[in-house]
């Protein structure tokens, strides 16, 4: 690379630009692709991984569009049943391990944490590496059971079809999972460390943001769960691949135990892809409505109350599976409480825009539709958590609307707000805000057209995973797939502005938002070091206004500005 | 966490000899715990030799891994591994225990 | 003193504007303190397995007292012992390296410890042998009647093999660190990496303790 191109602060700045003096940047220390490949900067390996979640992300929404292009008549006309099974396993798999679970603790977290706490990187920046590229190795594992013929478990892979009778290529698929989850652990230890290890003075329990305490807990699931979901895929390997008995109760096996196995991990799976998301949305909320967050401890024991209660619940997967119906009860009670400290979240953040200077920027809109998508997915949740309703809804359209609002619709969501809210931080770039605002609204539109029909389908008793159905669903899964084509266009948006933008985007401040974060206060791109001094923290956090002052009547809101100058 | 001024180290001899006798004692466990397992304590047997594997795991734990000599956090960390487990055992069991009590 | 510190200390420790030994007794802490909670992440990884053998066996208890009766109580306490003497070994090594006094004990100790790692590998080896040849492999030709009887034995090869793959990486490990500490004078004393090895080592040896009652004992008496 030409010597006029290392100089500028951002690698990819336009060399006509003036000379601004700024250290370099992260992006300016290395243009050669090993340079990425073996760095151990936290920043560099964040947008490793949004690269490699960006490919599983689109790689696992063709399957989810072939299996809505599929349901959009009630006749098999584009694939059959094998393929179909094939192709929402896919769609599940690479959804759940590869995009959902690594996409915000791993891009966004990895990142910002240091940022946010003023440290120079995560604990073990090696090992930060090394997770990256066992994430890839799991994928590339998983990938290659595409190529071998697909696997048609179900992303759930139950025992005893997936260990004695599918014919497909389950142990490979199994194992990628496996190697991926060695990936978050590694994620989970790395990011423990360092908030326990590297905060900067004054960085207090405390004064961390809402954020920091969302990747704190999600982590502590990551390293709590995470191995039992090995144990019990490897389990599924050893049946298939060395004929043990386990599972099969041909042989005296416990299928059910399977079950409890897998869902210790996967339920407290859904909170480690919605506690991130709670954290940005504490984040962009807090600086869009100008307002410090309501209530910061109790939004701090929420995280750490749902993250414990959430290991507690998981047998509300199991209430059809031949479980002992005092388990179901227990578990059934159980669920119930998880909603309290959720239910706290949302009331805190409506209680943050009460009276709030709110602007309607990208990320907010973003934020705000969360809130509603999560509520809605949160409550329905709840008629899932008691037995005789989920009896009647067990294994249709219900429970797949019910928890992609939470996967998709919420995590998804939050995460686009954290992409657009911190861009300019990671690129030194603005993008162009109508189109975001556009995306923002589009993707919200687009993504309720998909899921609220499949509610009334699945309530009318419309199963899941069969690729044909009764006539008179029809309309639910045309309008179904209709949305999934505008959540289509809305999802692929971004990925046109959010490139155009790193290319030709304006040139953004340190502080584009005004906002109070750490994260802020060192320069846009930020250098390798992360901060020019020693960071020191002096004030709470989401410090927006005095403290206990009544919100300010009438002032115009100062619109935050994209320019550099 | 000790980030603090550490204690002088203790001398090789005395690290020799602590050490030496915890190790006399796991495998004084060890040959309790086959006596026991050939001894007619009936449904005793299981619990009596997971006891002493408990213990001799105490040791190893603490006397060998330092948790004697570890922080708040990191004793805290090994807690947090057991009551995890603990959650996964009561929950799974409560549901195996009331199926077979029910069979 | 100071020139091996520099050759320890790491990033981002490195950076946080502190003295050296200040600096490089953070990043111990950090360390230990991260392979604690991967060790607390790894109790849940052998506690499911311990999970598996007990719903197992409450579901089957007559036939994990007669399939456990089979295996070899001899090979079984041997490597329990051998394992439980690399396990002081290594505490030693552990204590000892604090302070550049007794670099030739520290490496004598790895090497003991690792040494008696591949021992019990060894063991498990010829254990292994003898179970296939008496046909303890689930799969037509079990030599016991009770079906259930089969699936302590997925169990057995299961946990082993797990629990071996562990030590063996436990050995590498530990033999890693001996053969560096033995090239260069420098590399041990003081080291995180040593006590690291060794909570891991000293965690593969309770995995066994537990192991040993639940796999070779029951079933021995009546």
């Amino acid at each position: 690379m030409s010597a006029g191109l290392a100089e500028s602060p951002t690698a990819l700045a336009d060399r006509g630009e003036l000379a601004l003096g700024l250290p370099e940047s992260y992006l300016a220390a290395g243009h050669t692709l090993g340079s990425w490949l073996t760095s151990t900067d936290h920043k560099r390996i964040a947008i490793l991984y949004a690269i490699s979640i960006t490919v599983f992300f689109f790689l696992g929404g063709a399957a989810a569009t072939m299996v809505r292009l599929e349901l959009f008549t009630p006749k098999a006309d584009v694939v059959g049943a094998d393929t179909y099974n094939k192709l929402f396993t896919l769609h599940g798999v690479i959804m759940v391990w590869f995009f959902l679970i690594p996409s915000i603790p791993t891009t966004l977290g990895n990142f910002l944490l240091p940022l946010m706490i003023g440290a120079r990187d995560m604990a073990f920046p090696k090992l930060n590496l090394a997770s990256w590229y066992l994430n890839i190795l799991g994928g590339l594992l998983t990938a290659s059971a595409m190529l071998a013929g697909g696997i048609d478990t179900g992303w759930t892979f139950y025992v005893p079809y997936a260990t004695v009778f599918s014919n497909s290529a389950v142990s490979l698929g199994v194992l990628g999972v496996f190697v991926s989850g060695f990936s978050t652990i590694a994620t989970g230890v790395n990011v423990i460390a360092t908030t326990h290890t590297l905060r900067a003075p004054g960085m207090t329990w405390f004064r961390l943001p809402l954020f920091v305490w969302a990747l704190y807990t999600t982590s502590l699931i990551f390293v709590l769960a995470t191995p039992v979901l090995a144990v019990t895929l490897l389990l599924v390997v050893a049946e298939r691949a060395f004929d043990l008995p386990i599972f099969d109760p041909a042989r005296g096996g416990d299928p059910i135990l399977f079950q409890h196995l897998f869902w210790f991990y996967s339920h407290p799976a859904v909170y480690i892809m919605i506690l991130p998301a709670m954290g940005v949305i504490s984040e962009v909320i807090t600086c869009f409505a100008r307002r410090r967050v309501f209530g910061y401890t109790f939004m701090v024991y929420a995280l750490l109350a749902i993250a414990v209660i959430g290991f507690f619940t998981w047998g509300h997967h199991m209430f059809t599976s031949g479980m002992s119906p005092f388990a179901a009860l227990v578990f059934s009670f159980l669920s119930f409480i998880v909603a309290v400290p959720s239910a706290i979240k949302v009331f805190n953040w409506t209680a943050t825009l009460y009276r709030g200077q709110i602007g309607f920027e990208s990320p907010m809109l973003y934020a705000l539709g969360f809130v509603g998508l999560f509520t809605v997915g949160g409550l329905t949740g709840l008629f899932l958590a008691s037995v005789p309703i989920d009896v009647h809804v067990q294994d249709t359209y219900f429970v797949v609307a019910h928890f992609h609002y939470i996967m998709v619709g919420a995590s998804v969501s939050a995460y686009f707000a954290g992409l657009h809210f911190w861009w300019p931080k990671v690129t030194g770039r603005m993008y162009p805000e109508t189109w975001a605002k556009f995306a923002a609204i589009l993707m919200f539109f687009g993504f309720n057209l998909t899921f609220f029909p499949q509610f009334i389908a699945g309530y009318l008793g419309m199963p899941r995973r069969y690729h044909v159905y009764p006539p008179e669903f029809q309309i639910w899964n045309v309008l179904s797939s209709s949305g999934a084509a505008v959540l289509a266009v809305a999802y692929l948006m971004p990925l046109g502005y959010l490139t155009w933008s790193v290319l030709f985007g304006e040139r953004a401040r340190n502080d584009p938002w005004n906002a109070s974060g750490l994260e802020w206060r060192t320069t846009s791109p930020p250098p390798r070091e992360n901060f020019l001094g020693k960071p020191e923290v002096l004030a709470e956090p989401y410090n927006y206004h005095p403290e206990g002052a009544p919100p300010v009547k009438d002032q115009p809101r100062i619109p935050a500005q994209g320019s550099l100058t | 966490m000790s980030a603090g001024p550490t204690p002088p180290a203790p001398s090789g001899a005395r690290i020799w000899r602590r050490a030496l006798l915890v190790w006399a004692g796991l495998i004084l466990l060890l040959g309790l715990s086959c006596l026991a397992a050939w001894a007619p304590l009936g449904g005793w047997t299981s619990a009596v030799n997971l006891g002493l594997a408990a213990t001799q795991a105490a040791l190893v734990a603490v006397l060998f891994m330092r948790l004697d000599e570890a922080g708040p956090l990191v004793r805290l960390t090994a807690a947090c591994g057991l009551f995890w487990l603990a959650i996964l055992f009561t929950l799974c069991l409560t549901d195996v225990l009331s199926r077979l009590a029910n069979a | 003193m100071s020139a091996a510190e520099k050759l320890l200390l790491r990033e981002p420790w490195d950076g946080l504007g502190l003295p050296e030994e200040s600096a490089l007794a953070r990043q111990r802490a950090g360390a230990t303190f991260g392979i604690w909670i991967f060790i607390a992440s790894e109790v849940l990884f052998f506690g499911a397995i311990i999970l598996l053998y007990t719903v197992m066996r409450l579901e089957h208890p007559d036939a994990f007292a007669a399939a456990a009766r089979e295996t070899n109580l001899v090979y079984g306490t041997l490597n329990t012992a051998l394992l439980l003497t690399s396990g002081m070994l290594a505490a030693v090594a552990s204590r000892m390296n604090e302070g550049a006094g007794a670099r030739r004990t520290v490496l004598w100790c790895l090497a003991a410890t690792a040494g008696l790692g591949l021992a019990f590998l060894a063991v498990k080896g010829i254990e292994y042998r003898e179970d296939i040849g008496r046909h303890l492999v689930p799969g037509p030709g079990f030599p016991l009647p009770q079906p259930p009887a089969q699936l302590f034995f997925a169990v057995y090869w299961f946990a082993t093999a797990i629990h071996g793959i562990h030590l063996a990486i436990g050995i590498g490990l530990v033999a890693r660190l001996a053969i560096l500490g033995w090239r260069d004078p420098a590399f041990l004393p003081d080291n995180p990496q040593v006590e690291v090895s060794l909570l891991y080592w000293g965690f593969v040896d309770i995995v066994w303790i537990f192991l040993y009652p639940l796999l070779y004992l029951p079933g021995r008496a009546g």
